[in-house]
């Protein structure tokens, strides 16, 4: 095939198709130019046909474009390329040269053998489309979807962020509304427990002086003649005195017992419901936590070895017997969590503006379906009698009352980790 | 569909094109070329995915697309495993690390040349003019299985042609696949036909 003649009907459409096409020989000489090439290169085809084309253009990326020719020739193939990978062949104005947005016309290509008559590919077509439309069409939907997407990642984190508040919110609701129920319910309590624990210390005293008076007559009754010590003896016939004497004592000091757990839960209660002292004094963490220890010794010795691992501290703004409680918390929770012995290990240190003190143990871990209750009023996994439930409730509120977070962290049968983290300067309040 | 005659007939016409395949590319790639015996398989386009995670395995895969027409029309997916998209660049003489855009192109323009270079042979043998629309990516990394979505593939067979190509110095690999529809299979039946004719 000779190259498109201008004379001719094909060279004509060529000529004036709205698509550049040009065409060169085995040497890169220029056989055809057609008027999109010219006009948009201000080359005119006499300027050009015949001589080299990296000679009329020598910004054209030679090593790429000979490779590409060379494989339409070795293969009599097509070749293509995209203005996606490419922006452009030959760098022409393009069309919208004010409202496009983009530096030159994109171009698609498409190289073309151009078979002689023995079949032997020496000569290459090159068609040259204008894509720009397309493509700034193409670059203002993918700016969208960019921003989208973005937009949408945006959104999930804000979607993430208001559960997180919710959670919190709800944590807090629930927290304010036992702590009214356990103010209203502690005052009440309060008044019978007074009463009772008067009356008990009063028939502890009676009790003595009623034995004191036993005692007596007792002894007295002794002296008594036979006929009257039986008589006595058939009334108070199988009346164990000396058992009585035994057992009261204990029956009246269990009941004090109990009322002391009674008075010591009321008092968590009122803690709960922020009664107290709520002063912040700036304060050495590692005071309270030596004077909590000295109160929760005893629990701890026969349960576990307890390492300490203070790092540096600076002193916090905050409420110090609050704090003491929910370490108190804490290490009483680590203790009771170790079934034979085990250890507890009581790390400090900062990060940034935050402090943080954790309690770790080696008992038996929380379940991951209970992790997110623990802090819950009232949940307990212990026998009636050893937990109330409300500790960590407790401690929660104090921490959150601090600025501060608790974080939990725990493998089931391995140990758990509880976190309490406290901003320098103190929180709200 | 096709009798074992014609099978073995086609089989022998796709081999002979690709044996020329392989001489042409190697001739453009500047280094030998081994193609695998084709394999042939016609198969219900649902059958598609599980034939290319059988043949391909579950590495995450790159895939090109191109279109073909003329006297046989079809889609041929030229499949890269993603290690291999980089000893690509070296092999056709890019030296610099290769920003993504030109790494694309490169992927474009092999995959031009192994299509062309082998429907170009399986054309000549069955004397067919084939032309080519440019070649697109079709997916980047992603699972065989997941490559070719066949829901919206509404036809009761598809001519399936697997060709391995390797070669001989690097550890370059990638396979072929060409997709004919049923009543282009017909064509090739007559092409066949012919062929042994002339035999
Ligand atoms: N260190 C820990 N190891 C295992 N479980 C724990 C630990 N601390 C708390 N828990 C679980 O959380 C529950 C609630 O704790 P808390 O609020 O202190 O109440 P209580 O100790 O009275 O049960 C406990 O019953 C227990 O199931
Ligand atoms: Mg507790």
């Amino acid at each position: 095939m000779s190259p498109l003649n201008a004379d001719e009907p094909g060279g004509f459409v060529a000529d004036h198709l709205d698509v550049g096409v040009f065409a060169i020989d085995a040497a890169f000489r220029v056989t055809l130019w057609n008027r999109f090439m010219a006009t948009h290169s201000r080359q005119r085809a006499e300027a050009v046909i015949g001589r080299n084309l990296f000679e009329c253009f020598p910004e054209l990326p030679r090593g790429w474009l000979e490779r590409k020719v060379r494989q339409v020739q070795a293969l009599r193939n097509y070749a293509f390329t995209s203005w996606t990978q490419r922006p452009y062949l030959f760098r022409f104005d393009h069309n919208r040269p004010i409202t496009g947005g983009v530096d030159a016309m994109r171009q698609n290509c498409t190289f073309m053998p151009v078979r002689g008559e023995d079949g032997s590919v020496s000569q290459v077509c090159v068609t040259l489309q204008d894509v720009t439309d397309t493509a700034i069409a193409h670059q203002a939907l993918a700016a969208s979807l960019v921003e989208l997407e973005r937009e949408k990642a945006e959104q999930q984190r804000l979607i993430g962020e208001l559960e997180e508040a919710h959670m919190q919110v709800l944590q807090s609701e629930k927290l304010a509304s036992i702590g009214q129920l356990a103010a209203g319910v502690a005052h009440e309590i309060n008044n019978p427990i007074g009463y009772v624990s008067a009356n008990l210390g009063s028939l502890k005293r009676y009790l003595d002086d009623l034995m004191k008076v036993l005692d007596a007559h007792l002894e007295l009754a002794a002296e008594l003649p036979t006929e009257c010590r039986e008589r006595v003896a058939a009334r108070t016939a199988g009346i164990d005195v000396d058992y009585l004497r035994a057992d009261l004592p204990q029956l009246l000091g269990e009941s004090c017992e109990g009322l002391e757990r009674v008075r010591r839960i009321v008092l968590d209660l009122k803690d709960f419901s922020r009664m107290g002292e709520t002063e912040k004094v700036p304060a050495d963490l590692h005071r309270c936590l030596d004077s909590t220890l000295n109160v929760v010794a005893n629990e701890l010795r026969y349960k576990a070895e307890l390492e300490k691992c203070y790092g540096e501290l600076p002193e916090i703004e905050c409420v110090p017997s609050q704090l003491n409680q929910v370490f108190m918390n804490l290490l009483i929770n680590a203790a009771q969590a170790i079934e034979e012995r085990g250890r507890i290990t009581i790390t400090t240190g900062s990060v940034g503006d935050e402090v943080f003190v954790s309690v770790r143990d080696s008992g038996c871990g929380i379940p991951p379906d209970e992790l997110r209750r623990v802090f819950d009023p009232f949940f307990t996994t212990k026998p009636v009698g050893s937990g109330t439930g409300l500790g960590l409730s407790i401690s929660y509120g104090i921490v959150e009352r601090h600025g501060g977070r608790i974080e939990v962290d725990s493998t089931p049968g391995q140990g758990s980790e509880f976190r309490v983290w406290l901003p320098l300067h103190g929180g709200a309040d | 569909m096709l009798s074992e005659d014609q099978r073995d007939a086609l089989q022998e016409l796709i081999n002979i094109g690709m044996g020329r395949a392989g001489a042409s590319a190697a001739a453009v790639l500047g280094e030998f070329v081994q193609l695998s015996v084709p394999r042939i398989l016609i198969l219900r386009p649902g059958l598609i995915p599980a034939a290319l995670e059988r043949i391909l395995g579950s590495e995450p895969l790159t895939a090109v697309r191109q279109g073909f027409h003329g006297d046989l029309r079809g889609e041929a997916v030229v499949v890269y495993g993603a290690a291999h998209c980089r000893e690509l660049a070296d092999l056709m003489g890019y030296e610099d690390l290769l920003e993504p855009g030109a790494e694309r192109e490169l992927l474009l323009d092999v995959s031009n040349v192994l299509v062309g270079a082998c429907l170009g042979g399986l054309a000549e043998q069955i004397r067919a003019e084939v032309g080519f629309s440019a070649p697109s990516l079709m997916a980047v990394d992603e699972a065989a299985a997941s490559l070719i979505d066949v829901r919206d593939v509404d036809l009761p067979c598809a001519l399936f042609v697997e060709v391995n190509f390797r070669l001989e110095v690097r550890s370059f690999a990638c396979h072929l696949i060409l997709l004919l529809v049923e009543e282009q299979i017909l064509v090739l039946r007559n092409a066949v036909d012919r062929f042994l004719e002339a035999l």
